[in-house]
């Protein structure tokens, strides 16, 4: 969990109004304080290797259009929108639906066996995360993967603490429901091209097969 | 066991979500910041009175040290786009026939071309085309179509539709795309919707996702998704209404907003469009409080308090004497969207006009 302390909006005004006048530190304030969360948004919609350029991406834009974001206490919202808009311009541009690979359908996606390497299980859960409902993937992601807490995630992003609880609860319970029905699938699938003891692995929940 | 750990980290640790955070921690943001370019200070005011109170001669030297460090970085990010299309304008493809940019007809071997700024696309009986709308969006062209490029690039995307139709799908930050139209201009508040003129100016917008800002001078209209609103030169947006409403409410209202003569016959319409609407009317009936005379105000109010109940805050003397704050209260209990939205766009908006 982040040790970083939510951002009172009197701050982001004053680094908003100071790198309105040129000041890029205080450009760099915000990057510091915001990066997380375009990151999580980000992950959320496109392929996980392009995401760390898109972050900058997100910023370099958002740069000279600081003086068109009226309520200088709302950057955290006005620049998630900007997220949001650089990702969808992410598909158009490169036109790779089809090609992002980590994204598989939720269908396709499956967990690898508990003695396969830490990273293909996490991109695996990641596949899982990234077929929740848009609402959910990206309230969750910043939370399971940014590390940001719920009521950093609300003044962050302008959503109510409401709204970002229900979200998580939620997306948390459903990414439960895809986690273990894709244990059970594979369990059942061990069972019918080895014949090995299926029915232990199928009853796996994803709690007990990650127990160490 | 409950929520707290998810929610805040307090609380009894869940061990299935800490080894969800274990093994997606991989994925977590590590980057550093870039050197980022400093802003032209001088860009920042819109309007005289946000001149005047700055500090623009501050700016106008800092604009002046910059502009040279600025022009390189545009030029250096410009060139990193993935784009390849350098030059200005918009493209422009044909989807069927011959559609024309000036005098000049595209389609089959040569099926695409940019409509500059200042230039217009025709499409003819047979030819229809699409537009991409900078990076934020897309135009569908339909036949017997023509269309102005006005504005384009850095927030500010303009279009002038002359007649026929147009299917507007735009994911830019709200108020970043606009069409002009005989009789309105509408404001793109994150959407996708049609915008239908005729030959006579009058004009007809179906929002389909999102939604839309309708205006002309001081006579607006929010469209949400599912809601139509016509137009009419010299009339403006008249008042919005859901496509599944009664065929006499609809008939009724435009009347009311484009067809009664006197005061009596509008008074008529009003009492049938107050009789006939549903509590999803209440879209309509909002945007009748700032459309009928003080006299008859009372009674819209009476009926919307009817369909939605006012929340804390809005009074019935507030919304007679039409206060901007109640009445966006009202309409963000009607859970369309939120007002100042608009309210922050519009007044973007007018600054840039004037």
């Amino acid at each position: 969990m982040t040790d970083a302390p939510a951002p009172r909006p009197a701050d982001d005004s004053s680094l908003v109004l100071a790198a309105r006048q040129g000041d890029r530190a205080a450009f760099g304030g915000l990057y510091a304080r915001y990066a997380r969360m375009v990151h999580g948004i980000l992950l959320a919609r496109v392929p996980a290797s392009d995401v760390d350029d898109l972050v900058q991406d997100v910023f370099l834009r958002a740069l000279p259009r600081l003086r068109d974001l009226r309520d200088v206490a709302r950057f955290g919202p006005w620049i998630a929108a900007i997220t949001r808009n650089r990702a969808n311009d992410y598909y158009r541009q490169t036109r790779a639906v089809a090609a992002v690979t980590e994204s598989l359908p939720e269908d396709e996606a499956e967990l690898p066996a508990s003695n396969t390497a830490p990273d293909a299980e996490a991109a695996a859960i990641l596949t899982f995360v990234r077929s929740l409902p848009e609402t959910y993937r990206e309230t969750l992601i910043l939370r399971l993967v940014e590390g940001m807490t719920g009521p950093e995630i609300a003044v962050r992003t302008g959503l109510t603490p409401g709204s970002v609880r229900v979200n998580l609860h939620r997306g948390m319970q459903q990414l439960r429901e895809k986690l273990n029905q894709a244990a059970l699938a594979r369990g059942l699938v061990a069972d019918s091209s080895s014949g090995r003891n299926a029915a232990a692995q199928g009853k796996n929940s994803l709690r007990r097969r990650n127990e160490p | 066991m409950n929520d707290d750990y998810l929610w805040d980290g307090s609380g009894e640790p869940d061990p299935e979500i800490q080894k969800l955070e274990n093994r997606l921690a991989k994925f977590r943001h590590q980057g550093e910041a870039p050197e980022f370019p400093r802003i032209s200070a001088a860009r920042q005011p819109r309007s005289w009175r946000r001149l005047v109170s700055s500090n623009w001669s501050f700016g106008l030297a800092a604009a002046t040290a910059t502009v040279l460090f600025m022009a390189a970085f545009g030029i250096l990010w410009w060139s990193q786009k993935p784009s390849t299309n350098s030059e200005p304008g918009w493209d422009v493809e044909s989807v069927a026939g011959t559609p024309k940019v000036e005098s000049s007809a595209f389609g089959g071997n040569a099926g695409a071309t940019k409509l500059g700024i200042g230039q217009t696309l025709v499409t003819d009986s047979h030819s229809k085309a699409n537009i991409s709308v900078a990076d934020i969006g897309t135009v569908s062209v339909e036949t017997n179509t023509r269309l102005r490029l006005v504005a384009g690039g850095h927030g500010h995307n303009r279009l002038a539709l002359d007649r026929g139709t147009i299917h507007a799908y735009i994911w830019a930050l709200p108020g970043e795309f606009t069409v002009d139209t005989p009789s309105a201009i509408a404001v793109d508040l994150g959407c996708s919707y049609t915008l239908e003129v005729d030959d006579s100016g009058a004009g007809l917008l179906r929002t389909k996702l999102g939604w839309v800002g309708f205006k002309l001078d001081g006579h607006e209209a929010f469209i949400p998704a599912g809601a139509v609103c016509a137009t009419r030169p010299k009339v403006g947006p008249g008042t919005p209404y859901f496509d599944d409403a009664s065929a006499s409410f609809r008939a009724a209202l435009s009347k009311f907003d484009f067809g009664a003569s006197t005061p009596e016959e509008r008074s008529a319409e009003l009492s049938r469009i107050l009789a006939e609407s549903r509590q999803r009317d209440a879209l309509t009936v909002w945007h009748l409080l700032a459309r009928v005379d003080e006299s008859a105000r009372g009674s819209v109010y009476d009926r919307l308090a009817t369909l939605l109940p006012p929340p804390s805050g809005v009074s019935r003397d507030g919304i007679l004497r039409l206060d901007q704050k109640m009445l966006d209260l009202w309409w963000n209990q009607l859970g369309l969207g939120d007002a100042s939205l608009w309210r922050t766009w519009e007044r973007s908006w007018s600054e840039a006009k004037s």
